[in-house]
């Protein structure tokens, strides 16, 4: 069994103030096998090449993602059934979750809304082109996502900024250190029963109560009413607990990972200007230009199964109950999927990245949003003649979950 | 000209992730009001096409019809 032991620790939040290390994740995708990495008192598999991540996203009966956590550690039963979402399913409750909401994120439905996000991508653009530099980020990157999750889902306009200051919050719990107290808005839920172990997601699910069940009176034409409205053919609905996790689940999903996409993929450009010269050039590049973007940025790093039985991976064998983690971070990066990995190539033919996920039946649920939202200020900063200049480092995230841009400063080049 | 495949979609099994209609808009459609993909068109695709939509099928759910069995 290869173990990594004078390695660097993969799962050590403060390495990825850094980055992605990806010299430690080239050294594993080269390893026979698959590496045991220890964590806490124990361990886990880290997956890291492209074509076994993708067994294991496809292999739902073998690689669970019901059992213990799609996190790095486990929770307790009491904490993992208060705190499921369509990510701590199988089927068929995954099956059936996902398609009482699936309707409004299909291709043609997030079409829709594709004039919303221009609006308001168009508003920020401008606002930040006017300023002529600025942090990025909180400018343009952060503002974007969660304006248009928020107008999906109905959320009236006077709310936004509370919204956004619980959702910031959530971020915040994905790292190490929290800043709030436990009794933080009126909670008084064990903090282990909450998502993110954070305050903040009582106050989102206070909140999304509220709005359910005056959408469930008076119905608009918007998310939180599709949500409310949701009934299978066979009568199912959501349960309370349901309608309140996927809530969060879009508030927090709809908003981070976007925002991570965004802001690398600026930097990317930036970093890259014969690249985005060509998009300049030749405006059809992108939706190439999208996905690689996409994987470039590999906003969720990585997500954990749990095996149900013993089973064998790429020749390790492995035992029924272990940790699994595909590591989407390494498989973006797979020299044997993608020819030359470390070029970032607007143009790129062959692109199968797990930015989305593995390939299995949780892959990303807004995948198409999160798509238009880049396509269209790709499109928004290729019309306006728009290019950047990073002038100064970007502050990442001290996780190893998300790949977070805190802030990063560009300016308009001249 | 390359075999071409019939294909068909397990309803029961669709979760509406729509990566057969982004890769295929001609032969496959997402229902907007019932998030269930079905074949559209011919329903055909050259063989190398085929495997792909099928490999790309999060729920795997898209399948070749035995010509033997219709």
């Amino acid at each position: 069994m290869a173990t990594a032991t004078t390695a660097p620790n993969i799962t050590d939040p403060s390495l990825y103030l850094e980055g992605i290390p990806h010299e430690r994740f080239a050294e594993m995708r080269n390893t026979p096998g698959i590496v045991w990495h220890p964590y806490n008192d124990g361990g886990f598999w880290a997956v890291t090449r492209h074509a076994d991540t993708k067994t294991v996203s496809k292999n739902t009966a073998t690689f669970s993602s019901a059992v213990g956590h799609t996190n790095l550690w486990d929770l307790e039963a009491d904490a993992l059934e208060a705190r499921r979402s369509l990510i701590d399913t199988d089927s068929p409750d995954h099956t059936r979750l996902r398609r009482l909401i699936a309707r409004a994120f299909t291709p043609k439905n997030i079409r829709r809304w594709e004039d919303t996000v221009r609006e308001i991508t168009v508003d920020v653009l401008e606002e930040f082109m006017e300023k002529g530099s600025g942090d990025f980020v909180a400018e343009v990157a952060a503002p974007i996502p969660i304006r248009v999750i928020l107008t999906m889902l109905g959320v009236p306009v006077k709310d936004a900024g509370y919204l956004v200051e619980l959702s910031n919050y959530l971020v915040e719990g994905t790292g190490e250190t929290q800043s709030l107290p436990a009794d933080a808005f009126g909670n008084t839920t064990e903090l282990r029963l909450l998502p993110f172990n954070s305050p903040a997601s009582h106050a989102l699910f206070e909140y999304g109560e509220a709005l359910g069940e005056q959408r469930r009176n008076e119905p608009q034409d918007d998310l939180v009413t599709t949500l409310v409205q949701a009934e299978a053919e066979d009568g199912d609905r959501l349960s309370g607990s349901e309608y309140r996790n996927l809530f969060h689940l879009l508030i927090f999903a709809g908003n981070e990972t976007t925002r991570t996409a965004l802001s690398h993929g600026a930097m990317a450009l930036a970093d890259h200007p014969d690249q985005w010269a060509r998009v300049l050039a030749d405006p059809e590049l992108i939706d190439s230009a999208t996905e690689e973007v996409l994987r470039w940025s590999t906003p969720v790093l990585h997500m954990r199964r749990t095996t149900t039985e013993e089973t064998e991976l790429a020749g390790t064998k492995i035992g029924a109950g272990e940790k699994v983690v595909m590591w989407y971070a390494s498989a973006n990066r797979d020299e044997s999927e993608f020819e030359n990995p470390f070029k970032f190539d607007v143009g790129r033919e062959h692109n199968p990245h797990f930015s989305f996920g593995g390939g299995g039946a949780h892959l990303c649920l807004g995948a198409f949003l999160a798509r238009l939202e880049i396509i269209v200020l790709l499109q928004e900063m290729a019309k306006r003649g728009l290019s950047l200049n990073r002038t100064g480092e970007p502050v990442r995230a001290p996780s190893n979950f998300v790949h977070g841009v805190l802030s990063v400063d560009m300016e308009v080049a001249k | 000209m390359s075999d071409l495949v019939k294909l068909k979609v397990d309803t029961e099994a669709c979760i509406a992730g729509g990566q057969c209609e982004m890769i295929e808009p001609d032969t496959f459609l997402v229902d907007d009001d019932t998030a269930i993909a079905s074949v559209i068109g011919t329903g055909s695709l050259p063989v190398d096409r085929a495997a792909e939509v099928i490999d790309r099928c999060p729920a795997q759910a898209i399948s070749i019809v035995n010509s033997d069995s219709e």
